[in-house]
This record gives C-alpha cells, structure tokens and sequence, in this order.
C-alpha cells in the first residue's frame, strides 16, 4: 500500500468519525441539551488532535476505549452519585413552577348549572390562521349565538350565520373559520384562552366544538408563596413543606404533585439511620455474600469433579456425555429459573412430589434459600465444567506422569499438580463468576422475587440481594423513588469494590505460580 | 493459545450476562432520541408495531399520536381512520408494550404520545407526576355510562378519562360438577368437600395465593363485611389515604375467613399465576375465583363453565370485588391537545367504538347502551358484570401503591397460618401508613 492510499483512508475514517460526532451533536442539540453538545465538540476536536497529528502515539490506542469507558463506566456512576443526592422519584418529576401551574390548571371545574356551547374556533377576516388573534364562536343550547374573545362574551348577530344541525357555526360574517389542523396547530394558544364570564370563570374550549364555563379553585400567591384552595369551607392555604404543597391546617393533607429538589446526604443518612433499614441490609449483606461464594463453589466444585471424571482416557462415549451436561447452559436460564419454580412448589411441585416430601420451598427462609442455590447450581455448572475441561487438557500429560513417577498418588498428584494449575488458569473466571452471582438479580427475581417475608415487613425479604432490594425500591415498591435507590446502588458499588480489591491481588498471586 | 481465546469467550460471556442482569436495576432509558422518519399520511393500514419492547418513537409529522397494548390497536386504528378522513388530519396508532413506564419517559423528555389507552389505577401516579389533562365531559354524555365506571375516572373530584371497559372477578363453576352456583361461601366448601370426597375432583377452589400474596384477590373477603376494606371513602367519593380501613373489626373478620380457609387447605399459597388456571380447566377444581381472561382458556379446554357473583361469607354480606375500568388518557404534555381531546371526548363515547374495543378483550362495555346490546346476546357478559354490580373501583390515588405488597403479604401470612389475623393486618397497616407518610 502506497503512503498516500494510507493517508486518503486515515483521513476518510477520520471525517467519517467526525461526521458520527456532528450527527450525534445536531440531535443532541434538538433535544436541547447544551452540555452534552458541547461535550460532543470537544471529542470531536480530541479525534482530530490525536489522529489528525503524528504525536500522540500512545492515545491512539487509548482513546477509543477512554472514550467507551466514560460513556459507559464513569457517566452512569456520575449520573447514579448525582441522583442520589435529590428526591427524584414518583411525585417528585417536575419543578416548583410546574407544580403551580399544573395544580391550578387541575382545579378547574365546570360551573353548576351553566350551559354547554357548540362551540367553532376562528380568527377576524383578514386575520393570519396561524398568528391571528383567536376568536370562539360559540351557540347556546337555545340558539343564540356570541362571540367569545379575551376581553369577554358579545352577542353575534343572526344576519349571515350558517350553523350545522347541532348548532356548531360553520360560516360567521366578519370571521375565518379554522380547519381542525389550524386549529389544533394552535392548540398551546387554544388552552391559553379562556373568555371571562365575571366572578373569576372562563369558557374553555373542549376539543374542536364544544366549550364549557369552568373557574379554578385554586389561586397562587408569588408573595407569600401559598396556594389557597377555596372549594372548601374554609379555604385550605398549602405551604411549601418537604418538595410538596402540604396544608397549614392539617399536615396530613397535601397535592399529590411535588417537585424534583437537592436532599443533600439525607437520601445516605436514611439508610444508616432507619433501624429496619440498617438490619435489613446486613442481614441481606450477609446472605448476599453466602450466596455468592457457595453459588461459585458449588458449581466449580461439581463441574471440576466431572471434567475430571471426563478427563480420564478410560472412559467411552465421551462426546455424548460432554454435549448433555451443557445443556442446561444452552437453555435460556430465565426459562429454567421459572420451570425450577414451578418444580419447587409445595403442593404440585415435582420435587415434593418424586421425593415424598413436604417441605415449603419457596414459602420459608430457609427452604427458598436452599431452592435458589440448588436452581443457581444447575444453571452454573455446565460453565464451570467447560472451563475447567478446556484448562485440563492444556495441563500437559509429561507433569502428571513426572508426579507417579516420584510415587505421589492420585489425590496428591490432584492437590499439589492438577489444582494450582488449573487455579492459575480459572481464578480469575471464578472472581468474574463471584461478581456476577453477587449481582444475580434475574434468578432471584424470578425465583422468589425476594421473598418470604417474614417478620411482618415486606421491604426486607430473606432471599434478597442487595441488587433486588435496590430495585425493589426504585420500581416496584411502594413509593418508586429513583433518588433513594440511587444511593443504595452508591452503597453497593463501593461495597463491591471493596471486596473486588482483595480479590484481584489474589489472582496476581496465583499468576507467580507460573 | 486455544485456552486463552476460550477463556476471554467465556469471560465476555458472563460480563455480557451480569451488564444484562444489572441493566435492570437502571432507571429504563428514554426512547431513543431519533425523531422518526417522516411519513407524511400513514392514516390507514396496520398499527405500527415496536422492534423489541423499546418504547416507540413520536412520528413529529402527524397530527395525532396514539399509544395503545397491541390487543386493542386494531379497533383503534380503525376508529383513528375514521376521525382522521373526517377532520382532514393525520393519526397514527403507536403500539407500546409497557404504556404506563413508557408514557412517564417518553412524556418526561417531550416524546410522548397525545392519547394512551390503560387502565383507571394508573391515575393517581399519572396526576402526581402532572402528565394527564383534565377532560370535561358534558353531564348528559356521562350519563350515559355506568356510574362506577365515570366515578374511576376521576381524582379528587376532576374527571382525567372516557372510559370504555369495566371488568371484575367473579366465581367460576364447572356446570359438569356443580349445577347451580353456591350463594355461600359454607355451601361452595360443602358441595366441593362432597365431590372431593366423591372423588370427582381434588381440591374444592383455585384462587391466585402465591407466596407472596395478591391483594387484588383476597379484598373481597374484607368488603364482604361492613367498615372492611383498604381505605375509607371521603364525601367526594375519593379514597382517603389518612383513613385505612385494613385492621379494622370488619377486615379482621374477612382475614380470619382467610384463616379458617387456609386451615382447611381450600385457600393455599401453592396456588399462583403459573398454575391457577390448569387447576380449573384440568377439571382439579370445581370453583375457580377469577377474572374475564380465563375465559378463553376454559373454553379452549372445554370445560363447561358458568359465572356468577362472588359468594357471601358467614356474619358478613356478598363479597365485593374491586372493579377495573379501561379508558382513554390525554397526555397534559400534548403537542396536539385539541385533537386529542376531540377525539377522547366525541369518538370514545360512540357505541360502535365500545362495541369494537368489546370484541378484543370481552369485557363488559362501559357504556350503558353498548353493555345493553351485548348483554342481550353474551350471557358471560352479563353474569361478569352482574358479578361486580355491587363492587367498587379499585382505589387510584397513589398511596394505593403502598398497598399491594404489604396487605397481598398479609393475606398470605394470614392462609399459609404464619400469624394471626389481627397480629398480621395490625402490622400491615402499620407498614402501609409508613410507606404512605414516606411516599
């Protein structure tokens, strides 16, 4: 290849992953989100230093998986820390302002005894569809017609107007009609409007013909900062009071809507400080813990036993063998965990009903847990067996044969030869199995979804992981609150890499043996 | 060499496993921010169906954006065309697997739908999070639906739907076994003790227990006793989340109807989603309580069925099942308002509409002249609707889902014997109104 074929394909790649960039750059930029666009700027300007230029050599390797590190590493554990400091959470989407409009706006309600109009929507003759002044053009029940505006309600003269069989006006002297897509290409002025009838009401458009008079009870006062709901007798005055509008009278009775606020660390304290909490997340810390280490013994332990067993030269039909234990790996383990479930039940189960026995698998603490190490070795095994088979035969024959030689027996030569280097090659695949366990959230979800609870409180189940507590906070819990299961996942993550640290200086350790 | 590429398949295997397995615990994405590509008139012709279970993504070029569950796009879309030929505009029927998560993303980034059809106890959640409009009914178009049925659609006094389908559980028989349905609970565990015993069938009921409890099933033993319930009802007819209803004397009543059936096994936590139906339709169990979508399945097994009301308990009355109401939702962050309340508050009501959106799911029609002329020829219809004629709508105010886990939990406890019944619902509303104050 000639050096300028080299150089036209250098700089082909280099405009194409530009042209990526600026693409990401301009949605990002319809979504309106300024920081993000200029974070997409500055990558693109960091592609053209490092491969635009002959320095740099090493970030030339580096930088594609800098980058895919912070997209996919670091941002969701900023995000996730960030989020952990607000209340974000069902109730809690929007901001302050939001909340105001949107509580006054639900308030509107139609006012007894008054009438419904057929109702038309136009502009003035002569006047822009999409700009002009909107006008209602509305029919009473007994057929007199007006002529609805902001300033207020005047009555519209007979001469000249064509009305349909149920009253809605279709031609008016003076006035444009709007087409249904006019008028709902101006449905944001439309909900703006509201013609005053006096005593603080309005008529309302509903639709494309039909308006109503409906008033607000609720009021806003900027001053003082109070919402004051005069349907009731009195009036209910709402303060400001933990991201939501709570009444001054009664603390109990509050708007349903809150807004998004900063909690500093109140969202951590929470979780050091709330007694049932505190022992709740032990507890599962510690079964979190047992489960992955027995789940990461138990499958090696019996998928080394029989690659072992299949190692051996002697045995025939090793083929078959191989492809029926892998198997259970093959199928999809959301399938298997749910036929486990079924074959766990007490009553029609297969188990109880094979074994002749009676026992409450998934409805007690310590049946279920035996139920997910049992469901959680089955699907596990088939892997550590492959692994620990292709490790074995990569031990050569000549280590095994210098072992009988110096007379060491069959259990010695597996202690002291097979063992270490066979370690050496599985460790680090045993650590990646450890961390995967300690987040195995879809075996535990669809096995016992957590449970039993016991103890009299369903926030705490005696199968749960920290990663399914977590979520069941977050999603499926009683109040879905992103903002405290964020900080939980803070826990977690720094809990986690905790315990990672040891664990990588242990497989360093392993490597020496070579 | 061959191990170590093994090794590294293996290792991005299980990594690729765990970032699934983790992807759970995320808050769901957004929809993809790709505005969908234009296509000017796509009025007629199939619903668009979604590439996976991703939320689907705004067509910004038509006037109306509709998101439904795939059972009922058909009708939908049908009635869509019809509105769209009829005002000059555009309308296109999205099909969103998952509407009540994917309208709150969608609609929180400025992507979501005008119009999403679900069900009356998302309210709550949806006004809490301010992405629902009001919808302003004339009196005489309300009237002319079942009164519980309005009454679901509204929270704290303002109306937020136009709905289209009531449903309920109810007791299913096999006719084989049982001619005539039991009125009480004492006669339904008698006639099927006798045909236990008889040998005709194994267990006397199938009711959804499971471990973990479900609520939904197991209220209508406290309704059947006065003051028993969930929550109390406020003069405006809305729940009062500051007044549980959960340990009061009534409740415990129901919950030891709980008790005393779970000691005799005719209620049992074995019994869940996964095989409640199997029990019934395999002829196990002569009495099934149970909702219209086990009607197909029935029917498919051949099994002669009939249905009737809840029956009554012993020291109580009929036992009460929470209603369910379908309707139709304006977004509050509609980019076509206008068209989108046109369409809910004048094409919804129309009884070809409610007799379309019957024929998918076979639940009783919220509107009385449509319910009238199905009743007339579905006598399932009828015995479904008569079996929640005394129900009330299942709560919608948000502390409802503080709720479901602690009270379904209690439930359970209550059947399997684990605790007592005023022990077990004491603590349950200790825990609900915990969860409340936090939420």
């Amino acid at each position: 290849m000639t050096k300028l074929t080299a150089l036209v394909i250098k700089w082909v790649l280099i405009a194409l992953a530009l042209a990526g960039v600026l693409w990401i750059a301009t949605q990002l930029a319809i979504a309106g989100n300024t920081m993000a666009v200029i974070v997409a700027g500055m990558v693109g300007i960091g592609i053209l230093a490092v491969y635009g230029t002959r320095r740099n050599v090493p970030l030339k390797y580096l930088l594609p998986g800098m980058l895919l590190l912070v997209a996919f590493q670091l941002w969701p554990i900023i995000f996730t820390a960030s989020l952990s400091l607000t209340n974000y959470g069902d109730g809690h989407l929007i901001s302050k302002e939001e909340t105001v409009t949107d509580i006054i706006a639900q308030s509107v309600r139609e006012v007894p005894n008054s009438p419904r109009y057929r109702m038309s929507v136009a502009t003035r003759e002569g006047a822009s569809a999409t700009t002009g002044d909107l006008v209602l053009l509305l029919t009473k029940p007994d057929g007199t017609t007006f002529v609805g505006e902001p300033g207020g309600l005047e009555p519209l003269p007979a001469e000249g107007v064509e009305k349909t069989t149920t009253g809605k006006i279709t031609k008016a002297p003076g006035y444009t009609i709007l087409t249904a897509r006019e008028v709902n290409a101006r449905s944001k002025d439309l909900s703006a409007l509201a013609v005053p009838t006096g005593d603080g009401g309005g008529i309302k458009p509903v639709g494309l013909s039909e308006a109503f008079e409906g008033k607000p009870s609720v009021t806003y006062d900027a001053a003082a900062d109070r919402l004051t709901d005069s349907s009731t007798t009195p009036p209910t005055v709402y303060e400001p009071k933990n991201a939501r509008w709570v009444s001054t009278a009664d603390p109990s009775v509050a708007f349903p809507q809150g807004w998004q606020e900063n909690v500093g660390f109140s969202n951590f304290s929470r979780i050091f400080t709330d007694e049932t909490l505190r022992a709740g997340f032990a507890k599962i810390f510690v079964w979190n813990l047992v489960f992955a280490v027995v789940s990461v013994l138990s499958t090696f332990l019996l998928g080394m036993l029989i690659a072992l067993l299949f190692n051996d030269p002697r045995l025939k039909g090793k083929a078959v063998y191989r492809s029926l234990l892998i198997l259970p790996y093959a199928l999809p383990g959301f399938i298997t965990a749910l036929v486990w479930r079924g074959m766990f039940n007490q009553d029609y189960g297969l188990i109880n009903g094979t074994l002749g026995l009676n026992v409450d698998w998934l409805g007690s603490p310590w049946g279920a847990k035996a139920a997910i190490l049992i469901t959680n070795l089955w699907l596990g095994f088939p892997y550590m067996f492959i692994v620990c088979t292709g490790a074995l035969q990569s031990i050569p024959q000549d280590v095994r044969e210098a072992a009988t030689i110096d007379g060491a027996n069959a259990f010695r030569t597996l202690r002291s030869i097979i063992m270490p280097l066979l370690l050496v090659a599985v460790g680090p695949l045993l650590i990646a199995s450890f961390a995967f366990n300690f987040n195995n959230f879809g075996l535990i979800y669809l096995l016992t979804k957590g449970g039993p609870f016991d103890g009299n409180d369903t926030s705490i189940g005696s199968s749960d992981l920290l990663i399914t507590y977590a979520y069941r906070l977050a999603f499926s819990g009683s109040a879905p609150n992103y903002g405290f299961a964020a900080a939980v996942s803070v826990v977690i993550f720094i809990i986690v890499a905790l315990m990672t640290i040891p664990a990588f200086r242990q497989t360093k350790a392993l490597e020496e043996v070579n | 060499m061959h191990k170590r590429a093994f090794g590294a398949v293996a290792v991005t295997g299980v990594a690729a496993l765990a970032l699934s397995a983790c992807g759970g615990s995320e808050p769901a994405a957004p929809s993809n921010p790709t505005p969908g590509t234009s296509s000017a008139a796509t009025t007629t012709g199939e619903p668009e169906t979604p590439t996976g279970t991703a939320a689907p993504v705004r067509d910004a070029n038509v006037d109306l954006v509709i998101w439904t569950d795939p059972d009922r796009s058909k009708p939908v879309q049908k009635y869509a065309d019809e509105f769209a030929a009829e005002n000059g505009v555009t309308v296109k029927v999205q099909i969103s697997t998952d509407t009540r998560a994917q309208f709150k993303d969608a609609t929180k980034v400025g992507k979501g739908p005008d119009v999403i059809v679900g069900a009356h106890d998302w309210l709550g959640e949806l006004v809490q999070n301010s992405t629902v409009a009001p919808i302003n009914l004339s009196a005489d178009v309300a009237s002319k639906f079942l009164p519980n049925a309005i009454a679901a659609t509204k929270f704290n006094g303002q109306a937020y739907g136009v709905p289209y389908a009531v449903e309920n559980i109810g007791l299913m028989y096999n006719k084989d076994l049982v001619p005539n349905p039991p009125k009480t609970m004492d006669e339904l565990v008698a006639t099927g003790e006798k045909l236990v015993k008889e040998g005709k069938a194994k267990q006397v009921l199938s009711q959804f227990v499971s471990k973990t409890g479900n609520a939904y099933f197991a209220y209508p033993y406290l309704s059947a006793f006065p003051d028993g319930g969930i929550f109390a009802v406020k003069d405006n007819g809305d729940y009062d989340p500051n007044k549980l209803l959960v340990n009061s004397p009534g409740s415990i009543k129901g919950g030891e109807v709980l008790a005393a059936l779970g000691k005799k096994k005719i209620l049992s936590t074995n019994v869940d989603d996964t095989n409640q139906d199997a029990l019934f339709d395999t002829k196990a169990a002569p009495f099934m309580i149970s909702g219209p979508w086990s009607v197909a399945k029935a029917k498919d097994a051949g099994v002669n069925y009939g249905i009737a009301p809840l029956p009554s308990l012993t020291g109580g009355g009929a036992m009460k099942p929470f209603l369910g109401v379908q309707m139709f939702y304006v977004s509050s962050k509609a980019k076509n308002a206008t068209l989108a309340q046109e369409f809910v508050t004048n094409y919804i009501p129309r009884k070809e509409v409610q007799l379309a959106l019957f024929e998918v799911g076979k639940r009783p029609p919220a509107l009385k002249e449509a319910y009238d002329e199905v009743a007339a020829s579905d006598p399932d219809v009828k015995a479904w609707y008569e079996a929640g004629a005394d129900g009330l709508p299942m709560p919608n105010i948000p502390a409802m889902n503080s709720v479901w886990g602690p009270f379904g939990q209690a439930t359970a406890d209550i059947i399997s014997g684990k605790s007592d019944p005023k022990t077990r619902l004491d603590a349950a509303a200790k825990e609900i109104a915990a969860n409340i104050a936090k939420g």
